[in-house]
């Protein structure tokens, strides 16, 4: 604005008259019009008048407006401000501002007349919405709390929204500070609404710093986005301060403490204390102090690592003290692996898990885990084990009688987040019984036994599948399936058939449901010996007269155990004369001879075998020998351990062939043992562990019709030949000019060490080793003749 | 030793190597560090009163570090079980002191309640130095009664 007042006050060109002259006509033009303008502007700018016209609102219906008046305007002026308008509305203020309704868009002619003693100045202004500020009111905070055990402060403050007459949007401000500095630390925008009432408005935030180390100072402020207003919107001031302290005691402090964070996240700790602090560390890591107020300090972790078991050690060090905190790092627990429920009796369903990955979180921190089965709506907690083990975690549950299917869910939860696994069983086809127990065996005979065994369980519903194993030495192991019913918490009963009498077996059982899935565990060994029968056949018999032909001796070979039958206690040997008995005689095991005195009547002797259930079949043999004229002897010659023995097939033999032998040297009875073959063999081979080479046997192959017997080949054999021993004692006889006789004796049989085929003979001449052969001859006597050169 | 094994199980800095506060103690526990001037002066009544107390004390501190380290170290039963091993063998010697006090026809002091209220609640740092404190304090009294026990037995031998 022109400053005229200064130019009317001492004009130059009035001063200075001299300098008029050519310019005298211009200037006085010039004159009028500054006069002119002059007259324009004192209208408007005389002395006092109003001016500066400013308005601002902070509610949009209100225009708080105001204006400057020079300085040395006394008391008692009154301003009249008018809107040039329809309604043509004046206020009237003895001050320089007035507040009026916020007018229409659009320009608007304002009149402000300044009353005073007996005149008045009058401005005129053009007001426009444009032109007016929004500024809303400074917020106030309500209320600031701080939760120190989670770190977080709380905002409440009131809008104050009814002041604006309609639906606005409104940005708030909020900035936290710490420390006596007031630095600020965080600017976070926040955005409402405002409806046309009052609302008080929440706002939280959770600080990397514990609340404790330092004031914490909050304030807010808002802006008003009204998107109608054409004017210049401003941001209202910042809210007083509100703040946030901890009040220490004495006693320095850490924070925060046994706190329990994510591996890999950041942290700040902090020492509250009135001593000064040297250093501190992290496990081994020192650490860069940061200064708060005070003595306090603070050291910001980065990317934390895991922590051992008693967590890791943050200290801070004073010069005679050591203060400090414990930190827990470690992570969520795992999904749950491997979640397998299933029962072993019907009533109680195990759930078998396990944890995965190590959560590093142990003692009041660790894992905590609630299988919950959503039909029923019942769960179980899992208690706390103590030692942590890499075995796997069980919970039991309570089966609900009629209900088949369950659906269980398995939740893990520790301080750092949780973790859930789930699965849904029929649990009809997840039985596994457990062991069978009190494994007992009961005779039904010698063949069968009854066994019986427990098996806990609810099985009244269900059938079992059982599978007995039965194990019977130097034998093959058999395995026998049964199906039976269940029952609810007893015993079962199964007849085991086809067994040998009086032999041990050893049982074993095991059982699974019919709807098979696991077998139970085997259960334990029952061994057993089953009952006694009667032997199932005679002994093997035989009968050789004494040398003077009086006494018939019986010999028999005790029964093997599978005809046996048990325990052979005695043997009856019966003689009978056209099916009477003669005499009767019980020899007992272990004699297996008898001897009998008879005449040439033609006996049938009967031995049986005895044990405690009664007597064996008799085995039949005559006492007198089928003479057979027709006899030679013959000869043979075994290989290795036996000899071979062959005949013709003759089918009228009733009865086995016996082949008999001795050692041919010495004295009668002739009997070394005696071998039965089928009768209607041709061959056999004859082994023994009393056969040596070099020693001649003689072997008598016996037919058999109606239990008599008949002589029908009688063979000297050797098993193996071996050279004599002796060489052949020898005399020359006589010698002539051409020929030689010698004589030699036999040599005894049991020196000769095989059959004779000859001698062979060496002649030498003078000198040694020009020895001639003469061939293999046989006989007592050689008479040589010959070319004897 | 038990001061060492407890040390090792609380991480760093406790397991350091030579890891040292003797600014931390209880106030709960006497301290077993006396001039040798004072000790050697003690009457027979004092000297055993005065173990009677530590290790009163130190049968229910020790049960009470067994407790925290339950808690802190449930996978190491070698240091609970040597934590354990050592209260009964305070308590042992509680009853040594017992007979040795009767013997001499001494007033044997009542068994107080050395802890009181104080301990719960305390953080994961103080159980770790509390440990380290009594575990500490538990072998310099051992030390210390090896050393009365064998003064008075040279006072009163037989």
């Amino acid at each position: 604005m022109l400053n005229l007042s200064s130019r009317l006050r001492r004009p130059s060109w009035m001063m200075d008259s001299k300098r008029m002259g050519m310019t005298s006509h211009f200037q006085w033009l010039l004159l009028t019009f500054i006069l002119l303008y002059l007259m324009n502007q004192v209208n408007s700018q005389k002395r006092g008048a109003p001016r500066d016209l400013k308005c601002v609102t902070n509610s949009l219906r209100v225009w708080d407006c105001s204006w400057k008046a020079p300085s040395g305007v006394g008391h008692g002026t009154v301003y009249e401000v008018c809107i040039e308008n329809r309604s043509h509305s004046c206020y009237q203020s003895e001050k320089t501002n007035t507040k009026i309704p916020a007018l229409p868009p659009g320009d608007h002619e304002i009149t402000i007349n300044r009353l005073y003693g007996f005149g008045n100045l009058l401005s005129k202004f053009t007001l426009n919405e444009k032109n007016v500020s929004l500024i809303p009111d400074t917020p106030e905070i309500l209320n600031l709390s701080a939760n120190f055990s989670t770190s977080t402060l709380h905002l409440t403050w009131n809008d104050r929204g009814s002041v604006f007459p309609h639906h606005l949007s409104v940005i708030w401000e909020i900035k936290i500070l710490r420390k006596e500095n007031k630095e600020v630390v965080k600017l976070v925008t926040h955005n409402t609404t405002v409806n046309g009432k009052d609302t008080v408005h929440h706002w939280s935030w959770t600080s990397d710093m514990p609340l404790e180390c330092t004031t914490h100072s909050v304030g807010i402020r808002c802006y008003v986005d009204d998107l109608h207003f054409s004017g210049r919107k401003e941001w209202s001031d910042w809210s007083p301060l509100k703040n946030v302290s901890w009040s220490p005691d004495s006693q320095t402090k850490v924070f925060p403490q046994d706190k329990v964070i994510l591996v890999g996240s950041d942290i700040i700790f902090c020492c509250v204390t009135q001593e000064k602090v040297l250093s501190a560390q992290i496990g081994q890591t020192n650490c860069p102090l940061i200064h708060l107020d005070g003595e306090n300090v603070a050291i910001k972790i980065h990317n934390i690592s895991v922590s051992a078991n008693s967590g890791t050690n943050v200290v801070f060090t004073t010069e005679d003290n050591i203060f400090g905190t414990v930190i827990f790092a470690g992570y969520p627990p795992d999904i749950p692996q491997k979640l397998n429920c299933e029962t072993s009796d019907l009533k109680e369903i195990v759930c078998t898990w396990n944890p995965g990955r190590p959560t590093a979180l142990v003692g009041p921190r660790n894992t905590s885990y609630t299988l919950f089965e959503s039909f029923s709506g019942k769960y179980v907690r899992f208690k706390r084990v103590e030692a942590p083990t890499n075995e796997s975690y069980q919970l039991f549950f309570q089966m609900r009688p009629d209900q088949e299917i369950y659906n269980f869910t398995l939740n893990a939860r520790n301080p750092l987040g949780r973790s859930e696994a789930t699965v849904l069983v029929n649990i009809t086809e997840k039985v596994c019984p457990r062991i069978p127990t009190s494994i007992k065996v009961r005779d039904i005979n010698s063949t069968a036994v009854t066994l019986s065994w427990h098996l806990p369980g609810n099985f009244a519903k269900i059938k079992l599948l059982c599978q007995i194993e039965i194990n019977k030495t130097n034998s093959v192991q058999e395995l026998r399936n049964v199906t039976i019913k269940g029952v609810e918490n007893s015993s079962y009963l199964v007849a085991v058939d086809k067994l040998n009498p009086y032999t041990i077996y050893t049982f074993r059982i095991r059982c699974s449901t019919e709807t098979f899935w696991k077998w139970s565990k085997w259960s334990n060994e029952k061994k057993y010996l089953t009952t006694e029968a009667i032997p199932s056949k005679g002994p093997d018999t035989w009968r050789e007269w004494s040398s003077d032909g009086k006494n018939l001796i019986i010999y028999w070979k005790p029964l093997p155990i599978n005809e046996a039958n048990g325990k052979i206690l005695s043997y009856n040997v019966s003689c009978s004369l056209d099916e009477e008995t003669q005499s009767l005689s019980e020899i007992p095991d272990p004699q297996h001879k008898a001897e009998l005195q008879l005449d040439k009547n033609d006996y049938i002797i009967s031995v049986v075998a005895k044990n405690s259930v009664g007597s064996s079949p008799p085995s039949k043999i005559a006492s007198m020998e089928i003479p057979n004229d027709d006899l030679k002897v013959e000869q043979a010659v075994g290989m290795g351990n036996g000899i071979l023995l062959t005949w013709n097939y003759d089918p009228n033999m009733t009865c086995d062939y016996v082949i008999k032998w001795c050692n041919s040297s010495r004295s009668e009875p002739c009997l070394m043992d005696w071998k039965k073959v089928p009768s209607n063999s041709t061959e056999t081979v004859i082994e023994s562990d009393q056969f040596r080479p070099g020693v001649r046997y003689h072997f008598f192959l016996y037919g058999c019709r109606n239990q008599g017997y008949q002589l029908l080949r009688s063979i000297i054999g050797y098993i193996e030949e071996l050279a004599p021993i002796v060489a052949p004692n020898f005399t020359v006889e006589d010698t002539s000019a051409d020929s030689i006789l010698v004589k030699w004796e036999d040599i005894p049989v049991e020196e000769l060490r095989g059959f004779l085929r000859g001698y062979l003979f060496y002649f030498e001449k003078g000198e040694r080793d020009t020895s001639k052969i003469r061939g293999l001859e046989s006989g007592k006597s050689l008479n040589y003749s010959g070319n004897i050169s | 030793s038990l001061s060492l094994v407890q040390l090792q199980h609380q991480g760093s800095p406790f397991s350091d190597p030579g890891f040292s506060a003797p600014e931390l103690q209880l106030s709960s526990l006497p301290p077993a560090a006396v001039s040798f001037k004072t000790w050697h002066a003690l009457d027979d009544g004092e000297r055993l009163s005065h173990a009677q107390g530590a290790f009163l004390a130190l049968t229910q501190h020790l049960q009470l570090v067994g407790d925290d380290q339950r808690d802190l170290n449930p996978g190491s039963p070698i240091l609970l079980a040597q934590l354990g091993a050592a209260r009964l063998r305070a308590q042992g010697l509680l009853g040594n002191m017992a007979a040795i006090m009767t013997a001499l026809g001494l007033p044997i002091p009542p068994e107080e309640d050395t802890l009181g209220v104080v301990p719960f609640g305390a953080s994961a740092f103080e159980r770790k130095c509390r440990g380290y404190v009594v575990t500490r304090e538990y072998g310099h009294w051992t030390d210390r009664a090896v050393r009365d026990l064998a003064l008075l037995k040279a006072k009163y031998p037989g």
